[in-house]
């Protein structure tokens, strides 16, 4: 594909006021920690809401969905949709009291909740482990789709321009720090949105309008025997496994990169930027509503679209079924194809910027700063900071290059922390949970997902495989897999936890005063003179955010594919949970005092 | 910010009725410019 001068120009004027916004706030940034890793904890709601639905927005997640949707229908998106119920848990258990703890990154939680020498080995580990290979890998991949979209659109010529933007992303973001970061991601966002809707409203029209469509890929379906429209996934006789794990274990065991149990990694880092605690949670609703509700659908109807216009997709390898997206848009007219190029850019560069800032934090303040110079002024840690950020750059540019292990250790990286979810909710909830609690799940969890990777056929596998046939699943490799992990990383940091000793009495007071967690706390609360009570009012906020998310999310399918009344009905029953969840979310004393 | 909002979102428009070929096409990619100065204003007024 050739682009058009006009074409060139807007993606060349999106990228000036990209680095313009970026390098604007360079001067705020250089101030201080507090300044450069969170905004001088003065972000509102809006704005880290958008900051974290821009980071999770990556260029090759339409990619993904464009894929899942080809191979499986829309129900194939339960595969992620599922993370939303945790989601909605961070939004009413849990952004709060990251807001309250007050620490500048996720890993630094553990110096506030654990004691001793287990406490500081764990900080240092998890500093170097997400810092580093975390990082570089997920750079690495971002980088490597953006890559495999540009060749599939432009053939080699692209990757001088993709480089040239990565340069520009990188240069901006050292200099800028979160400041730069969330108010390019705001834009950034806006552009991947308009992006993505421009182009499934081309699709749909090169697929012949949305009716037919619909009866298009109603008629791919029963040839080949899926119904690719419906959001449930075929049930039959037997419940698919997969489908079971994703609905009632993946969302609070699987430490997923941007869908963490009780919050981590980036979002973790917005929570603490967050004005005060209501800020922080009304900014992770936004971010939950605009992450499961207005996101999927323009990329499901590109996909669905892809199907009809591409003869003999549903039969393709993973890899062709997503490049469907990229080639979709050979369809556009000039100048409206240099918007959606601009709009891939933006989804690439959000993700970029916070993964390299984020990992900055880690080795800055979780490493550098406790273990190797305690006691600098605020601008040695600023520059020193730059530096961290810049070499994580260069790093993960480079992992870009080891293609095929890349994609390996991601998965790797995926499954080594499959477990580990129930601890990190927990750790907020219970006083009993300490350092070695954690370092056993984290140490069960890898030493079982590669027990599993060199051995994956042996008698455990096979007996739980069985059991599971026999108490009616249609049973998956994968299903079993999480569900092994799941229940001995589990029992594992269950029993380390009550073999160890609890932690240091002050350190817990200290934290139940600071945090307010409420829970199960009896000794600490004791000690206190003054216990917090876990209300009822978030639990039924929980179960509120979930019902408005499923329901707006469908809802707005049924009034796509113009099913008016049911689609009318479901968006009122989201509008009414909406309305119930403000009210809670209004009344609630979320500083805990 | 505010800015950056408005320079996406006027030459969005302008490309919207130069460039596009079908009418559901313009409305998108009008519909879309108007959400970005509207944004763009809001920041602005939210900064004052």
């Amino acid at each position: 594909m050739k682009l058009a001068v006009v074409d060139w120009l807007f993606i060349g004027w999106y990228l000036v006021l990209s680095i313009a916004i970026g390098l604007y706030y360079s001067k705020r940034a250089g101030k201080s920690i507090s300044e450069y890793f969170l905004s001088g904890r003065s972000l509102p709601w809006w704005l880290l809401g958008t900051s974290m639905v821009a980071t999770s927005f990556s260029s090759d997640t339409p990619l993904a969905v464009t894929g899942i949707v080809v191979k499986d229908g829309v129900a194939g998106n339960w595969l992620w949709w599922n993370f939303m119920l945790g989601g909605a848990l961070t939004v009413l258990f849990f952004a709060h009291l990251w807001r309250r703890a007050e620490v500048v990154t996720e890993v630094e939680f553990i110096a506030i909740r654990y004691s001793g020498r287990p406490a500081r080995f764990l900080r240092g580990f998890k500093a170097l482990y997400l810092g580093i290979p975390v990082s570089c890998i997920t750079f690495g991949w971002v980088t490597l789709a953006m890559v495999r979209i540009i060749q599939t659109v432009f053939g080699t010529s692209g990757v001088a321009a993709l480089a040239i933007c990565l340069g520009l992303t990188i240069f901006y973001t050292t200099l800028s720090g979160l400041w730069g970061v969330v108010a390019t991601d705001m834009l950034l966002f806006g552009v991947a949105m308009a992006g993505s809707i421009i182009l499934s409203v081309v699709s749909v029209e090169k697929a012949g309008g949305i009716g037919a469509l619909v009866d298009a890929v109603k008629a791919a379906g029963a040839a080949t025997g899926k119904d690719y429209l419906s959001v449930i996934p075929p049930l039959g006789r037997a419940l698919p496994l997969a489908f079971f794990i994703a609905v009632f274990v993946q969302w609070w065991a699987v430490y997923y990169p941007g869908a963490e149990p009780g919050g981590g990694g980036w979002s973790a880092q917005r929570m603490l930027a967050a004005k005060d605690p209501r800020h922080a949670v009304k900014g992770t609703l936004w971010f939950t509503v605009a992450n499961y509700v207005i996101r999927p659908w323009p990329w499901i109807l590109t996909a669905l679209a892809a199907i009809v216009v591409f003869p003999g997709l549903t039969g393709a390898a993973p890899g062709e079924m997503e490049a469907a997206y990229p080639r979709m848009i050979g369809f556009l007219p000039k100048g409206l194809a240099g918007i959606i190029i601009a709009s891939l850019f933006a989804a690439f560069m959000s993700t970029i910027e916070s993964i390299v800032n984020l990992s900055g934090s880690f080795l800055l303040n979780d490493f550098y700063r406790p273990f190797i110079k305690k006691d600098a002024s605020e601008k040695h840690y600023v520059a020193v900071s730059r530096v961290l950020v810049l070499i994580i750059s260069l790093l993960g540019a480079g992992f870009s290059y080891v293609l095929g292990s890349v994609k390996m250790g991601w998965q790797l990286v995926m499954e080594l922390s499959a477990g580990i979810g129930l601890v990190l909710l927990l750790r907020w909830y219970w006083w009993r949970v300490n350092a070695w609690s954690e370092i056993a799940a984290l140490g069960a969890s890898a030493v079982t997902a590669i027990t599993l990777k060199l051995v994956p056929d042996n008698p455990v596998v096979r007996g739980l495989g069985r059991t599971l046939e026999r108490a009616g699943f249609a049973v998956d490799a994968w299903g079993v897999k999480i569900l092994l992990i799941v229940a001995v990383t589990t029992v594992a940091w269950m029993a380390a936890t009550f073999l160890t000793k609890p932690d240091d009495e002050a350190k817990l007071l200290a934290f139940y005063r600071k945090v307010r967690p409420g829970g199960a706390w009896g000794p600490i609360a004791k000690l206190n003179g003054r216990s917090y009570k876990l209300q009822a009012a978030p639990f039924a906020g929980w179960a509120l955010a979930v019902v408005m998310i499923f329901f707006l999310l469908f809802g707005l399918g049924r009034i796509i594919f113009r099913d008016w009344g049911p689609g009318a009905a479901y968006l009122a029953a989201g509008g009414l949970a909406a309305f119930g969840l403000s009210r809670i979310i209004a009344k609630m004393d979320w500083e805990g005092q | 910010m505010a800015l950056g909002f408005w320079g996406v979102g006027l030459p969005l428009g302008l490309f919207g009725i130069l460039f596009c070929e079908t009418t559901a096409q313009r409305l998108t990619v009008l519909a879309l410019a108007s959400v970005f100065l509207v944004v763009g204003a809001l920041i602005g007024k939210a900064k004052r």
